[in-house]
């Protein structure tokens, strides 16, 4: 087996039962879009989707 | 001038808001005129993902989450709006959707050569707009040299893995953290900035910060 055909890697992570933060403090927007897991979510409240939703009523 | 703020951005390259997040930030941080010390770790969103994933983003996304097709395309077409608002022109009808746990060693290999961010925007430069593949090693490879590091140098970095114990180490500081998504911000060792905020919101931060350091 060579470097090319040689598994990857994997790192194994727990799952998280929720999202806190430790020694951190939180600043900012907390609906931010972000990318959870294999998930990038689009904030409902997001600019873009606002302009969209806007469209798709010819609210615009 | 006083000294930077640090702060440090946990990041995949295929994150979609990551690239996002970045120009916000960078908007936000040459807003506030404050200088900073950026310091990029990894974070593997899919780390199950394999390297030769043969479908679409779209298709992707419908085989994770169950959305239907055109659901999921609608929401990449959002996404891809929102880039373009920040001069990013997301090219996913040519994106190679991969495993990203080798070009994070790749970021790795040059932050020891002390290019770490110019990696960081050339891999998600590659992924997003270039339609370049960034899970195979020849491909990273090829990258690399294109930047100017040495072949045989970054061909053993990768195919020894030696960086990924630094990959490895990132995730678990971000686990430390309690940080699950990304892009995550941490300023200063003590702040943390989840998501891509507006620029505005990190100029905020970036000025509470600073003001906070000089008392």
């Amino acid at each position: 087996m060579d470097a090319m055909t040689a598994p990857l890697p994997v790192i194994n992570v727990e799952p998280e039962d929720e999202v806190r933060l430790i020694g951190l403090t939180p600043l900012g927007d907390p609906d931010a879009a972000a990318c959870d897991g294999d998930f990038c979510a689009i904030p409902a409240h997001h600019t873009q989707v606002v302009v969209n939703r806007r469209l798709d009523d010819d609210a615009v | 001038m006083s000294n930077p703020i640090k702060v440090d951005i946990w990041s995949d390259v295929q994150c979609p808001w990551c690239y996002i997040g970045k120009r916000k930030f960078e908007a936000g941080a040459a807003a506030a005129g404050i200088p900073v010390e950026v310091e990029y770790h990894s974070f593997e969103l899919a780390p199950d993902t394999p390297v030769d994933y043969e479908g679409t983003p779209v298709q992707y996304l419908s085989e994770r989450k169950g959305f239907p097709l055109e659901q999921a395309k609608a929401m990449i077409d959002r996404v891809k709006g929102i880039a373009s608002a920040v001069g990013l022109d997301y090219d996913y009808d040519h994106i190679h959707q991969t495993n990203t746990v080798i070009s994070h060693e790749l970021i790795h290999f040059a932050k020891s050569k002390g290019r770490q961010l110019e990696m960081k925007e050339r891999l998600l430069k590659a992924y997003f707009l270039d339609g370049e593949h960034v899970g195979r090693i020849p491909d990273l490879i090829d990258i690399a040299v294109e930047l100017g590091f040495d072949r045989d140098e970054v061909t053993e970095a990768l195919e020894s893995h030696r960086f990924l114990p630094d990959v490895k180490a990132d995730m678990a500081q971000a686990r430390e953290y309690g940080i699950n998504g990304v892009p995550f911000f941490v300023f200063e060792g003590k702040y943390g900035v989840s998501g891509a905020q507006e620029a505005e919101t990190f100029a905020n931060v970036l000025t509470q910060v600073q003001s906070e350091r000089d008392v």
